[in-house]
């Protein structure tokens, strides 16, 4: 009875901001994607507990009063920290300075699956471990709410709309996208930045080791990939260049006794729905940006469901390869990896897939089209 | 997306697991006698907390209210939003064969996911060292588990999506699910919000000077703070024309929601941003300031949140100010789920004729100023049309939902 079927507007990227183990920006990325590597930071040492075994890819320490100037970065964690500088990026990016006639109707729409997670545990630790149970730290206890980075950004920024956090595990980012062009159709913002943020710390590590989700040898990434958004007619009206579109996102939850076979139905399902919405033929599929390479039989089940809806091999771009596991950020780093790839022009519009899987039964596909 | 004309959207299901009553009958006639869900915290170790008074549900049993998860495979957040939603699903009266085969979701707010599964993985941490953790935790622990419990719970395929975005993540929730039903994007969606009483949460808003010794007392000249509270809140999101088509018993429409955000500072409200909030609810749902007969306030019972809130309401509505009063008097802060839980209180008040109390008050703060009625101790009967349901966070983060009475 839904009208599931029907076209959807397409969100223009104006400006993109990327914060990731290859640095910041699309530029290394992009030399990334030329070379089949980059140079990877490893993590700071955290003085509460080890990592596992595994490969580990961080960002490159940046300075962020380089950024943001010197005050009040006293209590901003880490993983606030890209998504401030991801933000500031994508602004810088699509030249926006934001006026008090733009405060109102600009916002974030943030995908996080848990925030900060070390400053979550490090909160929950000082409960236990401090002389007294409420010694926690007053100024950094609100960065133990999951939506403090998108909260920050509305702050520095003065960004008064819509300020949303998304959490759909690995599909996160997708999600993210699917509610922005909400937003947006519904007229509760004109403009939004939308993207994915996650953070490398023991933590989060050993949850990847200790819940064998991922191949031994998985490389664990972080970063903040995050988008400015707007309708795409208003864009294309005004005369303004735009980077890509976002078309149909669709997602879904699969989750069942035998996942891998109702894993792979219901991705096969949306990426149907998703060219369907998108007025994209399964042949004009230039390039498929993976989210499940390395994960545990996941990998097997998004490859049979785009196989099964393009009927032919792909090109297929694996971001995790360049940039690790970022989880509930691994969709805005698909994204990011195809605008960079898209830097090298072609002479036609191409048109691309972002899907995925993840072990919790949610599962997605975006449509994106070069402008 | 649908670019015709958008669907009327009803509520016609509520699901309720609160520390005053688990399912909604009982959860309205403790509103209604303004009972006080507080009592000493048993669900964490309180050595140490000089106040140890939270609203915790004591009895509450998943394998009674659950009919599909397994309730070893998740933590108590998901837990709340499962049993709540599978509540509201009976209380609807729907096939839930309907709902698992059409595009029906749920969208779920928290702001501490699942808290007490970080607090055990922390606890194993600092006992035996992280590499002995429990690896059955670690895929408890993400918060987008909270709507996947809902949705495992009921078989959904839809969006199953967590919100956390603090303590307006209920009303965030549920004007999300508001518009995908309404734009066609989802046939039906259950909407609310899950959260459980934690270690961080406690020790954090006693840190920040902002936790209730004993009482939870909004608008009281001695009120103090909030104590921290739990539960799940859900509700049945339905196109009015399938609801009367089934002949289904409708408790309310959704007339609109207005959301905006401070970007001032990450806790303090502000009540220039939280009248343009009430003003931005209003337009999109359509009525006048003077149409509004009731207001189910974020009413914390900090010094700080009641000023603000009632100075907002007064920059607003002036002199005739409606009727507001504080669920969380009841059933304290229950974060993500709390404005589900308002959203609860107002269907039923809307839905019977009552307004809902402000428990515990003993003497109003005249400093709030003339014409304020709090609907102090008990419900008082009234005719309601239209009421609004307001939410603040952490953050910034004002959502204000608005319901009509279906005539």
């Amino acid at each position: 009875m839904t009208t599931t079927t029907v076209a959807v507007k397409p969100l223009a990227i104006t400006g993109c901001g990327v914060v990731s183990p290859a640095g910041l920006g699309l530029a290394p990325l992009a030399e990334g994607l030329r070379a089949g590597h980059v140079t990877h930071a490893d993590p700071a040492q955290d003085p509460l507990a080890d990592y596992p075994p595994q490969p580990l890819w961080a960002v490159p320490e940046f300075s962020l009063a380089d950024h943001l100037g010197r005050k009040g970065l006293r209590n901003v964690d880490r993983l606030t920290s890209f998504g401030l500088v991801a933000c500031k990026l994508a602004m810088e990016e699509a030249g926006v300075v934001i006026g008090p006639a733009d405060e109102a109707d600009t916002g974030v729409v943030m995908a996080t699956n848990t925030g900060s997670l070390h400053s979550c545990a490090a909160v929950a630790r000082d409960t236990v471990v401090q002389e007294k149970p409420y010694m926690v730290h007053p100024g950094r206890f609100p960065n133990v709410v999951m939506n403090s980075c998108a909260g920050q950004i509305a702050i520095w920024n003065s960004l008064k709309g819509v300020n949303a956090t998304l959490a759909g595990g690995q599909v996160s980012s997708l999600t993210a996208v699917r509610y922005a062009r909400t937003a947006i159709s519904q007229g509760r913002a004109r403009r939004l930045l939308v993207g994915g943020v996650e953070e490398l710390c023991p933590p989060a590590a050993w949850g990847w080791h200790l819940s064998n989700a991922l191949i031994d040898e998985a490389p664990l990434g972080e970063g903040c990939a995050m988008f400015l958004v707007e309708d795409g007619e208003a864009v294309s009206a005004s005369g303004r260049n735009a980077l890509a579109e976002l078309l149909a996102c669709e997602v879904g939850y699969y989750r069942s006794a035998t996942p891998s076979r109702t894993l792979a139905e219901g991705l096969t399902s949306c990426i149907e729905r998703a060219l369907v919405r998108s007025g994209v033929a399964p042949d004009e599929v230039d390039a498929v940006s993976l989210g499940a390479t390395n994960h545990v039989g996941l990998e097997r089940v998004e490859k049979r469901a785009v196989e099964r809806v393009l009927q032919r091999p792909a090109t297929e771009l694996r971001i995790i390869d360049l940039l690790g596991e970022c989880y509930s950020a691994s969709g805005a780093m698909q994204i990011a990896v195809l605008l960079a790839l898209w830097q090298q022009p072609a002479g036609r519009r191409r048109n691309a897939l972002v899907t995925s899987v993840g072990d919790d039964g949610n599962v997605g596909c975006l449509v994106v089209r070069e402008c | 997306m649908s670019s015709g004309h958008p669907r009327r959207v009803v509520i016609t299901g509520l699901g309720a697991v609160s520390c005053i009553g688990i399912g909604v009958a009982e959860f309205t006639a403790s509103v209604r006698e303004g009972k006080n869900g507080a009592a000493p915290i048993t669900g964490f170790d309180t050595a140490g907390f000089p106040h140890v008074m939270a609203c915790e549900v004591k009895d509450f049993d998943p394998g009674q209210l659950l009919e599909k998860l397994d309730i070893e495979l998740w933590g108590r957040s998901s837990l709340f939003a499962a049993a709540a939603a599978r509540l509201a699903v009976r209380d609807a009266g729907i096939d839930p064969e309907l709902l698992s085969h059409t595009r029906t979701g749920s969208i779920m707010g928290t702001t501490a996911g699942e808290s007490k599964v970080l607090q055990e993985v922390v606890n194993q941490w600092v006992e035996r060292g992280m590499k002995d953790v429990d690896p059955r935790l670690a895929p408890m622990a993400p918060a987008g588990q909270i709507a996947n419990a809902a949705s495992s719970e009921l078989s959904l395929t839809g969006d199953s999506q967590t919100i956390p975005t603090a303590c307006s993540a209920g009303n965030m929730a549920l004007a999300y699910g508001y518009d995908l039903v309404r734009t066609g994007e989802a046939d039906f969606m259950l909407a609310g919000g899950a959260d459980a009483v934690n270690r961080s949460c406690h020790a954090g808003f006693y840190r920040l000077g902002a936790l209730a010794e004993k009482v939870c007392r909004p608008f009281d000249i001695n009120r103090s703070g909030i104590l921290t509270g739990e539960g799940g809140a859900v509700l049945l999101l339905e196109p009015l024309d399938h609801a009367v088509g089934r002949g289904a018993h409708i408790y309310a429409e959704v007339l609109g929601y207005g959301v905006n955000c401070d970007a001032k500072h990450m806790i303090n409200p502000d009540a220039a941003s939280i009248a343009d909030c009430i003003r931005n609810a209003h337009r999109f749902a359509g009525v006048e300031a003077r149409q509004i007969d009731y207001i189910c306030a974020h009413g914390t019972g900090t010094p700080t949140n009641d000023a603000t809130e009632v100075r907002a309401a007064r920059e607003v509505f002036g002199d005739r100010l409606p009727p507001i009063s504080s669920v969380k008097s009841m059933i304290g802060h229950t974060m993500g789920a709390a404005s589900a839980f308002g959203a609860i209180a107002c269907s039923k008040a809307l839905e019977e004729g009552f307004l809902p109390p402000t428990a515990n008050l003993e003497e109003l703060d005249e400093s709030l100023g003339p014409g304020l009625d709090v609907v102090p101790g008990k419900a008082r009967p009234a005719t309601l049309n239209v009421v609004q349901n307001q939410g603040f966070a952490f953050g910034g983060n004002n959502v204000i939902t608005v319901f009509g009475r279906v005539a």
